[in-house]
């Protein structure tokens, strides 16, 4: 009898790496869905390009770092994926292949892979298209549409021409934005998967949805014409950044207390940006801005030793 | 607290059944938390079954009976299913001699609170919940208690016998209570027992209406089956809201918690005169081919149960772990003895760790469900950088090793393991 001698618990939870990327690409399905069908093939081809770009990043950082493959884990794939759903449909190939690169090599390995980096990889990876190709990623086009027809996203419409769109639209998503920002409801679908299987925890999605809210129902109460609490809500990234780049498990504080902060902090700077910036949207930098923060937050947020 | 997979509806349903006829008993000095005991007989010499073989030493310290008549073989090193090693008296059984018989008084009233006393430090009886903690120390406290609990939760996994226990042998558990309450004069006692277990909960439920005259100020608590519940400074929270500071006892948020296990050993030792010299002890696991709860002889050795096929392998086990799987110590062979405080054994065919471990994600599920409040992965982070000068040092001791933080990691980091290499560090360093 050979018996191994391994120290306690000797029980485990099923649930490892590999599943919560599962769950989290599962949580996507109803955004890629809607994706495809408001944006055909510029969807399918956009989301391929970037999966086997962040894919095969991976698979060849790794092989350089002399580690063990991490593809399996599905990080990559889903950082692919959400790179994907956060670029406007009429991106190039050749910046989707450069933002994957990007988002793996630079945001991800470079600060000592999966676990290790500070912010979130897809975020980097769009950051860097929007300085590398400022006009592609800001140049968005109608749903539906057979040829290109460029049309500005309803935040812009909002903040440049004071056009509203409908909060109906912004609900199915039939507007022009990001690949798959534009949908509120299948993110929402999305969003409470995670939370009811557990796979992210729902303090920062509710604190930081809470606080937009009650940052736009303010502004909406002073004065009208800055767009209602659900316009804000629906339009832009705020659903996709606060389900899915604000859960992101490593880049976000492992306290309770901070993950509060970290949502209210999220919510209250995109509005800033919205109603003071220069860009009409804000979701990106905000969630980059506090990823930064969260070493200070999980050092302030310590909580108290039981009983102390 | 989380919820674990409890595996509990095979063990929870066998009726207990003896082995009490063991041909060598190993009864190692240290059964306790304290001082080990001190021997008072020697080599060669002939004992009864009862008679003290070695003698508490020191406030928090126990006695040992010799569990049946019979010879000295040694006292020597042995195996310690806990410390691994332990000086040991090796008992030679002579099955010649009948099992000496134990006859229950009716009534005890005669008997003052420093009889009482004296009879359960006679008896050796320590925390049977998994601490071992000298029991007399507890049952003189210096300050009021308010609320004793009497710990029927038993939230490790697998493990049957406290249920079992309060199943088959309740009349004594509460007469071992009431004992309990009067040498610590509990203003209230509440019976703590976790929701997965109906029966028990219903015949004590039964008990108490049937006595609601004689046991007034006695109510059960049923709680949400949770782990680890069954924990002390956890139990106190669940039950009275009040949390237990770092460093303090119970005693000083007015409470006292005892197992239905111990107060059955003080029924023993205050009705029956018995010692401690037998318990309720579950063998589990997919490897047996029938798990048992069994009443077994302290002493007895795993390899004993064998060949007596008490304990029989489907196929050769890869693991056997001496109590429940969250906080069990894993054993590498079958030459253990069963000790005082071992609930249960658990043998199991499948490597419960196959999965290697990956990089930690931050994802600070270890901080969510820590019942002490810390941030295991900021342990796990320093000590595999070997910086132990930046542990958190006062505050790793908090850790009690509950496996929660182990239980729920995604990526398969034994966190526990680490943290004890931390806390060896703080003890080698003094």
């Amino acid at each position: 009898m050979s018996l191994i001698n391994t120290s306690s618990p000797h029980l485990r939870q099923k649930l490892n790496t590999r599943d919560v990327m599962l769950n989290v690409i599962i949580a996507l399905i109803p955004a890629v869905i809607a994706s495809l069908v408001l944006f055909r093939f510029k969807a399918l081809f956009l989301i391929a390009v970037c999966v086997v770009c962040c894919v095969l990043t991976e698979e060849a950082v790794t092989r350089i770092r002399n580690k063990p493959s991490a593809v399996p884990d599905l990080s990559a794939a889903l950082t692919g994926l959400l790179l994907a759903l956060i670029l406007p449909p009429s991106t190039r190939w050749y910046a989707a292949v450069l933002g994957s690169v990007f988002s793996i090599l630079v945001a991800k390995h470079l600060f000592g892979g999966i676990g290790s980096n500070i912010f979130n990889p897809a975020l980097i990876g769009r950051a860097f298209l929007m300085v590398a190709y400022p006009k592609m990623l800001t140049t968005f086009v109608e749903p539906f549409a057979v040829d290109v027809v460029t049309k500005a996203t309803p935040l812009a419409l909002h903040k440049f021409s004071n056009q509203v769109v409908s909060t109906f639209d912004l609900f199915f998503g039939t507007v022009s934005g990001s690949l798959g920002e534009t949908s509120a409801v299948c993110l929402i679908v999305g969003g409470l998967y995670l939370l009811i299987r557990k796979i992210a925890d729902w303090r920062i999605p509710l604190s930081m949805l809470v606080s937009a809210s009650v940052f736009s129902f303010i502004f909406y109460c002073l004065d009208p014409s800055r767009g209602t609490v659900f316009f804000h809500l629906f339009s832009g990234g705020m659903l996709i950044g606060a389900f899915f780049m604000a859960t992101d498990p490593v880049t976000t504080p492992v306290t309770k207390l901070g993950r509060y902060v970290f949502g209210v902090g999220c919510g209250l700077l995109v509005m800033t940006i919205r109603y003071f910036g220069g860009y009409p949207e804000g979701v990106m930098y905000s969630i980059l801005f506090f990823n930064a923060l969260t070493p200070l937050i999980n050092r302030c947020t310590k909580p108290r030793r039981f009983g102390a | 607290m989380i919820h674990v997979t409890e595996h509990k509806q095979t063990t929870h349903n066998l009726k207990s059944e003896s082995f009490l006829s063991a041909k060598k008993l190993y009864l190692p000095l240290s059964q306790h938390i304290g001082k080990p005991s001190e021997v008072i007989v020697s080599k060669g010499d002939s004992v009864e079954e009862s008679q003290l073989l070695a003698k508490s030493c020191s406030f928090i310290s126990s006695n040992l009976s010799a569990p049946a008549s019979g010879k000295i073989l040694a006292i020597d090193d042995y195996f310690h299913p806990i410390y691994k090693r332990s000086q040991a008296i090796t008992l030679e059984v002579d099955s010649s001699v009948k099992p000496k018989k134990y006859p229950a008084l009716s009534d005890i009233s005669a008997l003052s609170k420093e009889d009482i006393l004296e009879k359960v430090k006679q008896a050796g009886i320590v925390g049977l919940g998994g601490a071992a903690f000298p029991t007399p120390v507890k049952l003189v406290p210096p300050r009021e208690i308010e609320v004793l609990i009497i710990n029927g939760c038993e939230c490790e996994p697998y493990l049957a016998c406290d249920y079992r226990l309060m199943v088959e042998k309740l009349d004594e558990i509460f007469k071992g209570i009431e004992i309990v309450s009067r040498l610590i004069s509990a203003k209230r006692v509440i019976f703590a027992v976790e929701e997965n277990k109906p029966e028990a909960i219903k015949r004590i439920n039964l008990y108490i209406s049937l006595k609601k005259t004689e046991l007034k100020n006695i109510s059960i608590a049923v709680l949400k089956s949770a782990y680890p519940q069954g924990g002390e400074k956890q139990l106190i929270y669940s039950v009275t809201k009040r949390k237990v500071p770092p460093t303090k006892l119970p005693l000083d948020v007015g409470c006292v918690v005892h197992n239905v296990g111990t107060c059955y050993a003080i029924y023993e030792a205050v009705y029956c005169s018995k010692p401690l010299i037998e318990r309720l002890v579950t063998f589990c696991g997919d490897a047996l081919v029938r798990p048992r709860n069994l009443w077994v002889k302290i002493g007895t050795t795993l390899s004993e149960l064998r060949e007596n096929k008490l304990i029989e392998f489907k196929s050769d086990p890869v693991k056997i772990i001496c109590g429940g799987p969250m906080m069990g110590v894993a054993l590498d062979s079958l030459d253990y003895p069963i000790i005082k405080a071992t609930g249960g054994f658990l043998f199991l065919t499948e490597n419960t760790h196959p999965e290697p471990e990956t990089a930690c994600l931050r994802c600070g599920r270890c901080v969510d469900v820590c019942p002490m409040n810390l941030l295991p992965l900021e342990y796990v982070r320093k000590v595999k950088n070997n910086q132990f000068d930046l542990l958190d040092q006062s505050n790793i001791v908090d850790c009690m090793e509950c496996g929660s933080c182990s239980y729920v990691c995604p990526a398969r980091i034994p966190i526990v393991h680490y943290l004890r290499v931390g806390k060896r560090y703080k003890i080698d360093k003094g």
